[in-house]
């Protein structure tokens, strides 16, 4: 080694070790910091200063009221460094981290999303049991999570996969959907919001006459409330859970048969372009029909109105939201609620803060953090911060109709089988006359016998 | 050391970061590929089952496979075709022909290549829309409505408007490559084919397409590795796979299997069937294109 490396060499490892000892004392004085945050904080249950991962889709409500919850609850639990990470398509974000072993503390993702991350956890039997988190007290309040949520709401088969009495899902902002159509063009046509499938289909006749069009839908996708509330109406809440699981004979069944049989009758009063625009790019131009009147009803949720906020719109236009009609005169109508999910990996580093941090979705502090951004927390109270046309449609409960919950049983993942594109994707073929409703049950009623046995 | 070794130490050292590279970013995810077509697993948990061939048995029954295999190959049959013809032709007159505007039609052409997949999606679904889109449009201004077609609706003919957009932004990128190929020809052999009274299409036969052949077989597997990869980003962004799953194209259905059925040893299965059958493709092609080659 020539004198002039030997110097290099010699300077090099100066240099790293001079970093090195500088990156001790750092470390050093962040301990002494923290364990003096540790001393301070003394009513917080875990008494380690830790860093959550917090991962949260970005979705309509925006990402502030995500921001103000890191600050509120950084200034609740000193213990506790939250870092974020808000993204529109969080699955790309977090789901290379995941397999690479690094796994977020919290995520806010819901199921039934195109990416379907959630549900290969759920699958996978990568979430932790959230059913402690029901007894806990919620973060800096003297009340149980349990007995704060409205009721219901941990019952289903979205918050309790596998079926039994076990939370691995919380739910979060909730919204109820249903059909959604301008009444500023009922009241000046002098129509009436159908109650019954009979009035709407001649509904569909009226509005035939008028050059205008009954029903579409922005993908398919959107049916799942739409077929979630009619069989729910068609059979209840048990025959709703058998199909949901996949039950011999449920799919086949006289109440299924109604569904489908209906929802095929829909088809002849379907808008014509809306499968030609039920796609990723193009959905919003079938939401568009309705606000240039082309079309009477489209389900949807209650972001519809901030989604097409800035969408041109025919003159008198009034977003207003129907629950799905009754099969028949006076039965019950339901109006199906859409809501989050917040959960934990099985994977997270620090799931005992993850869990605290989860209870503290349902403070008051918390909750009006939400309400600001119109994200409604299934809390008691929680609509009584509702303004304007929110009020409105959180109001549709209390005209008599029924809420409806829930969605399709964990299974063990089935190669080439999903029982959403046989249910929903399909309907865009019996729109446009290319597969007939017998065609379409017996998918469905296939590749649920596919998937029955790979019930977890 | 003597010289020699010294030399294959120099070249071993040059080569070894893009060998070493090569390694980790090509052969082995081709070789985790095959390895995970073996194993039932969803992409997360430790527990991944070995399976033997059972996710290529299942493959061989899955109809949904086949509907996507076969959109597959009719884009890369007929975008091949038909871009070749075209791009061939263009190259031709803007080289061969005194043409105003030369330039001009060059940079119209290639336009396209430099914009994304997505701004591609975006366009053509402005075109294809059933009420407000250019197409329909322009045909009603011709008083052709009997033509109207919902381009994106109709399940027979969604597949076709794939294909228009593909051809549409392939053409450019082989328009140059094969003018850059008609351009190096020398003038005289075209002028001593005109002496002895050759035409335009005789010219092209005899001297530019043999000229030309060693070119366009290399852009063979160049069109069979575009189609495949942008359909799959095309269907992705503008259609989502249908109507009910008639747009699906395979690399599109391995991506639905893997992530969103949750099934990411099934997912590998259809991968390597696309390895194999690109690869095998290309091989083919290869072969009953070769010629001698030309050199002039």
């Amino acid at each position: 080694m020539t004198k002039e490396k030997l110097m290099k060499f010699g300077l090099a490892s100066f240099m790293t070790l001079s970093l090195a000892a500088c990156g001790t004392t750092d470390d050093a004085e962040d301990t002494d910091t923290s364990s003096e945050e540790t001393t301070e904080e003394t009513d917080t249950s875990s008494d380690e200063a830790v860093t959550l991962n917090v991962a949260a889709l970005t979705s309509g409500y925006g990402e502030e009221m995500w921001n103000e919850i890191e600050t509120a609850y950084e200034s609740a639990n000193e213990n506790v460094d939250i870092e974020l990470t808000l993204a529109a398509n969080l699955e790309e974000v977090i789901r290379p981290n995941m397999q690479a072993g690094d796994y977020p503390d919290v995520v806010l993702l819901s199921v039934s999303r195109e990416e379907a991350l959630t549900e290969t956890l759920i699958k996978e039997d990568g979430l932790e049991n959230l059913t402690d988190v029901l007894d806990m007290n919620v973060y800096g309040e003297d009340v149980k999570v349990s007995e704060k949520l409205l009721p219901g709401f941990t019952d289903t088969m979205v918050t309790n996969p596998y079926g039994n009495d076990e939370t691995y899902l919380m739910p979060m902002f909730y919204s109820p959907t249903g059909l959604f159509y301008n009444s500023g063009l009922f009241e000046e046509k002098g129509w009436e919001a159908p109650t019954t499938w009979d009035e709407m289909m001649a509904l569909g006749e009226t509005a035939m006459e008028d050059d205008k069009y009954l029903f579409t839908y922005p993908t398919s996708g959107y049916l799942d409330t739409l077929v979630g509330s009619m069989l729910y109406a068609s059979g209840g809440s048990d025959f709703f859970e058998s199909a949901m699981s996949y039950e011999e004979g449920a799919w086949a069944s006289d109440e299924a048969t109604k569904v489908f049989e209906t929802i095929g009758d829909l088809s002849q009063y379907a808008h014509p372009d809306t499968t030609a625009n039920a796609n990723p790019n193009d959905f919003t131009q079938n939401q568009q029909l309705l606000l240039d009147n082309e079309t009477l009803f489209m389900p949807n949720g209650t972001w519809i109105v901030g989604e097409m906020e800035e969408a041109p719109r025919a003159d008198g236009f009034e977003w207003d939201m129907m629950a799905v009609p009754a099969f028949e005169d006076d039965a019950d109508r339901y109006a199906f609620t859409f809501f989050e999910q917040i959960w934990v990996p099985s994977e997270a580093q620090n799931i005992d803060a993850a869990k605290e941090f989860v209870t503290y979705m349902y403070a008051d502090e918390a909750v009006d953090i939400f309400a600001e951004s119109n994200a409604i927390q299934p809390v008691e109270g929680s609509t009584d911060l509702l303004t304007g046309q929110n009020e409105k449609f959180y109001a549709i409960y209390d005209e008599g109709v029924l809420p409806a919950m829930g969605g399709f049983a964990a299974t063990d993942p089935v190669p080439g089988v999903s029982i959403s594109d046989e249910l929903y994707g399909k309907v865009d073929s019996v729109m446009s006359g290319d597969v007939s409703v017998e065609e379409w049950q017996n998918s469905v009623i296939e590749a649920s016998d596919q998937l029955r046995p790979a019930l977890q | 050391m003597n010289r020699k070794k010294r030399e294959r130490l120099f070249i071993m050292a040059c080569l070894s970061p893009a060998v070493i590279l090569f390694l980790i970013f090509m052969v082995w995810p081709t070789f985790e590929v095959f390895r995970m077509s073996l194993y039932r697993w969803g992409g997360f948990s430790n527990t991944q089952t070995f399976v033997g061939l059972e996710n290529f048995k299942i493959l061989w029954n899955d109809s949904n496979f086949y509907r996507s295999f076969q959109n597959t190959i009719l884009l890369i049959v007929v975008v091949t075709v038909v871009t070749l013809a075209v791009a061939i032709f263009f190259a031709n007159i803007l080289i061969r022909e005194k043409l105003k505007g030369k330039n001009f039609f060059r940079v119209i052409f290639y336009i396209p290549n430099i914009l994304s997949i997505v701004v591609i999606a975006g366009i053509f679904s402005a075109i294809y829309r059933p009420s407000q889109g250019l197409l329909n449009n322009t045909l009603s201004l011709i008083n052709l409505e009997n033509l109207h077609q919902l381009w994106l609706g109709d399940q027979k003919i969604v597949i076709y408007s794939l294909i228009a957009a593909l051809i549409w932004q392939a053409i450019g990128y082989y328009m140059v490559m094969y003018m850059s190929s008609i351009a190096s020809i020398p003038e005289s052999f075209y002028e001593a084919a005109a002496l002895v009274g050759a035409n335009k299409w005789v010219q092209f036969k005899d001297i530019t397409l043999p000229l030309l052949w060693n070119n366009l077989r290399t852009t063979l597997t160049f069109f069979i590795i575009s189609t495949i990869n942008l359909s799959f980003l095309l269907v992705q962004t503008m259609t989502g796979g249908g109507p009910d799953g008639s747009s699906q194209v395979f690399l599109f259905y391995m991506y639905n299997q893997a992530y969103t059925n949750s099934t990411y040893g099934y997912g590998m299965a259809i991968g390597v069937v696309v390895f194999l059958f690109s690869f095998i493709l290309s091989a083919v092609l290869m072969k009953v294109t070769k010629r001698d080659v030309l050199e002039f």
